[in-house]
């Protein structure tokens, strides 16, 4: 036994010594490393400042000539320019990755065995925003690893071409999806060129489907769409799509909306049916929404309730008025006071 | 016959402690390492994780970050004023007075320029206090809103802070805390990236003592001045961040620290909110959730997110850390016990059969068992149960072991975020590993036993005050202050 102990102590010593030496080491090899990286790329950096401050007019040569290593230290900067930019400047710095090669290595990479490299590979495609990717990046949507199908998904996005539109709701229909938020947010940056697809898929067998597509159709401002959206309000067999259709209602803003929306306050449908359709009503702001989220105001559903008498706000004098004639209830008060603070500060709502 | 019989008997409990101690030091280093490989996962995807898609998108779920609030007159305005200006698409702040008794509400009202507004506070989750008022900043009511109530404890003052938010996502914060500036950014992401599966969702905690702190933020990260609090960050690091991390890549984090963490506000709802008669509130959220969901049979996840992080000021003197590490291993204790039939209940999963019976065994028990071992190891000596010679290895592999573990911490933490850049602070963390071995995990077994022993005789429990210091670092006076005042207590 003693022996046994003997042991540990030298063993536990030498790991506790290597240990610490170890963090040392890291240390002294971290620094050394990032002198080495900065020392690097402070060419490099100079050059792309004065590149972008040309507006990406003069020195594209003297960025392609870099020395592979310089470049490679930065990179990281160059990428980080490449999301700041807009115009002349990001068609520059986009010219010059591609003629040093960089979408030809990440478009490579797309077919790398580690997902890291693909998710990587995707993302720069993404940044440099270059369309001849966005086939791959759609075969990325299927990818068996999720992280990798988000970046690709997000590269999309990105370079905004609405023919990926249609592969982007196809991936929404499997086990593992991608998640809704980021689709709707994607499919909203393909621009009103995708309303066709997205008003298309409102028919989408899947009920994730069509509430991605609604959220993207509000976010669109796709008033073509609004009948469509309103048989959704009104026929669909799931909450949560009819609530997303509420919502997409509500921000198209169209007096179109008004009706349907007010049908769905019914006190027979949900409590986050009646409670969204109210919140819609307020967002598109017409008097004649008043009476409806008046009728509201002694609602048993607390949500329901809260959510009329600040629609009631933001409709404006009408709403105000109503408000102020229901002044023992508490909601109306709520809403009134913040009514008060908020035109306090911006003296623009009439007292 | 019996002194024989004695003599075997503390012969054998020797070894039963030691080998208890291997293993509780093996478990730490097997949670170190999963931790570091958790870190080498993260950093290799910072490339590609779409932080910044985040912060643009106008459809990233919008958050109410809760802060309960008890006498933190003196460092209130910094921590708001830094919670408003986190890096977030659409948020609110939600400040719970809890009945303080000096002038944190006073404070907040010159700084923000409150306004009273009549509230209707929905009863989603009951709460036992009365709300006397509600205030918006004037500038910008639908972003800081200030809740003045009667004194009910941290956990009452959430409550009322998750009936008032409007936002799907919640998050609560210490007031004392000083979050980087991305931190929501990190916490809030995996609900965006695992929209149906992620339920909670918690940030580490480091120690702000010693760090330079300007306009509530962190700008320069140093070790703490006291070799108390330097213990304490090597303690942080090996405990919360390596061991926490290192459960989450199981799927059996229990603990969220109540300082910072997101939660959905649905699920949030659904559980009841947080309970008002258990100390550890924060963490026993988290294991109800765990039971709610498991019984539920949903498919979900409870993560940790390594970085970036929320600062709080640890205890710098020997009085207030004592009831703070016995008001935790009450929270353990009364946690455990309120949730037993879990424990070892195959429906709970890796939550029932791994996490919980560890808990039980490696942190319920490991100041008991330490407390003994101080003691019968003697006590063998004396009969002559073990001689000199077993008697000082066994002391040095043990802590040598634990030891070991500390730097490997240290280590992985080097190879990670290396937050500390000065190399005396390298030093200064590398001793502290030494030193937390001479007196400082004796006498916080002696705490947690007695905080133990408060949870199961049913003692009422005291949070007690904490005398902050503040975050500043001392010749330089232009640093905020950002944490002075006490800790909320329960009534």
């Amino acid at each position: 036994m003693l022996e046994l102990f003997t042991l540990a102590i030298e063993v536990l010593t030498a790991v506790v010594v290597l240990t610490a030496t170890g963090i040392v080491a890291v240390r002294l090899y971290r620094r050394f490393k990032h002198r080495k990286q900065a020392r690097l790329a402070a060419g490099p950096r100079r050059s792309l400042l004065a590149f972008v401050a040309d507006n990406g007019e003069e020195g594209s040569h003297d960025l392609v000539a870099i020395p592979e290593d310089a470049w490679r230290a930065a990179e990281p900067h160059a990428l980080a320019l490449l999301g700041k930019l807009r115009g002349e400047a990001h068609m520059g710095l986009v010219s010059v990755f591609l003629r040093r090669g960089t979408a030809r290595t990440a478009l490579g990479h797309l077919r790398s065995r580690s997902r890291v490299k693909r998710a990587r590979a995707a993302q720069v495609l993404g940044d440099l925003e270059l369309r001849q990717a966005v086939p791959e990046l759609c075969r990325l949507l299927t990818d068996r690893h999720a992280e990798v199908r988000v970046v690709a998904v997000r590269a999309l996005g990105r370079i905004g071409d609405p023919a990926a539109a249609w592969r982007i709701i196809a991936s929404l229909d499997r086990s593992d999806p991608i998640p809704s938020l980021l689709a709707s947010h994607t499919l909203v940056q393909l621009g009103a060129e995708a309303e066709v697809t997205l008003s298309a898929a409102l028919d989408h067998p899947q009920a994730r489907v069509r509430a991605v597509c609604l959220d993207a159709l509000g976010l669109l401002g796709a008033t073509a769409s609004v009948t469509r959206i309103a048989r959704i309000l009104k026929e669909d067999a799931h909450l949560d799509v009819r609530v997303a259709a509420a919502n997409a209602l509500g921000k198209l803003g169209t007096r179109s909306a008004i009706d349907p929306l007010s049908l769905a306050l019914h006190i027979s449908r949900p409590a986050a049916l009646r409670a969204a359709a109210a919140k819609a009503l307020g967002d598109i702001g017409s008097p004649n929404a008043v009476p409806v989220l008046e009728a509201l105001l002694d609602d048993g559903a607390f949500h329901v309730a809260h959510e009329a008498a600040h629609a009631l706000r933001r409709i404006g004098p009408a709403g105000l008025a109503a408000l102020t004639g229901r002044g023992g209830n508490g909601h109306a008060l709520e809403a009134l006071a913040l009514a008060r603070v908020l035109r306090e500060e911006k003296t623009a709502v009439p007292a | 016959m019996i002194e024989e019989f004695i003599r075997d008997a503390l012969r054998w409990t020797d070894v039963s402690i030691f080998a208890y101690f291997v293993a509780l030091n093996s478990s730490y280093l097997v949670l170190i390492v999963l931790a570091g490989l958790e870190f080498y996962r993260h950093l290799r995807r910072i490339p590609f994780a779409g932080a910044d898609d985040m912060f643009r998108s106008p459809l990233t779920l919008p958050v109410s970050v809760i802060v309960p609030a008890y006498n933190e007159g003196p460092g209130i305005v910094a921590a708001v004023q830094a919670m408003t200006a986190l890096r977030y698409p659409r948020y609110e702040v939600v400040v719970v007075d809890d009945g303080s008794s000096d002038d944190t509400f006073e404070q907040l009202r010159a700084r923000f320029d409150l306004v009273e507004v009549p509230r209707v506070v929905p009863a989603d989750v009951a709460y036992t206090s009365e709300v006397l008022s509600v205030h918006v900043a004037r500038a910008n009511p639908e972003t800081l809103t200030v809740v003045r109530k009667t004194n009910g404890g941290k956990a009452d003052a959430l409550n009322v802070g998750i009936n008032l938010a409007r936002h799907p996502l919640i998050c609560m914060v210490d007031a004392d805390s000083v979050l980087d500036p991305d931190a929501l950014l990190s916490v809030a992401k995996p609900f965006g990236d695992d929209p149906l599966r992620v339920a909670a969702c918690g940030g580490v905690v480091r120690i702000a003592n010693g760090c330079k702190v300007i306009g509530g933020r962190v700008v320069d990260v140093r070790m703490p001045k006291q070799w108390l609090v330097r213990i304490q960050v090597v303690e942080y690091l090996r405990a919360f961040l390596m061991g926490r991390t290192g459960w989450s890549r199981l799927g059996g984090l229990v603990v969220i620290s109540g300082a910072f963490g997101v939660f959905r506000r649905d699920l949030v709802v659904r559980v009841g909110g947080m309970d008002e008669d258990t100390i550890g509130e924060d963490a026993e959220l988290v294991v109800r959730l765990h039971h709610h969901l498991r019984e539920t049979k949903e498919d979900y996840r409870v993560i940790f997110v390594a970085e970036p992080v929320s600062w709080s000021e640890a205890p710098s003197s020997l009085a207030v850390l004592g009831r703070q590490r016995r008001r935790w291993h009450r929270g353990i204790a009364e946690i455990l016990s309120k949730h037993r039939r879990m424990i070892l209940n195959p429906r709970y999963g890796r939550i029932g059969l791994v996490a919980l019976p560890y808990y039980v065994v490696f942190e319920l028990l490991a100041p008991f068992i330490e407390l003994s071992a101080l003691v019968l190891l003697p006590l063998g000596l004396w009969v002559d149960a073990v001689n000199l010679e077993f008697a000082w290895r066994f002391v040095l592999v043990a802590y040598g072991y634990g030891l070991l573990v500390s730097l490997a911490a240290l280590f992985i933490e080097e190879v990670s975020f290396h937050r500390y850049p000065r190399w005396g602070d390298l030093a200064r963390g590398m001793t502290a590993a030494i030193l937390e071995n001479f007196g400082y995990r004796q006498i916080l077994a002696v705490w947690q036993v007695k905080g133990a022993f408060g949870a199961w005789h049913g003692r009422k429990a005291v949070w007690g005050t904490m005398d902050r210091t503040g975050f500043g670092t001392p010749d330089e006076p232009e640093s905020d202050l950002v944490g002075a005042g006490s800790v909320p207590r329960v009534p």
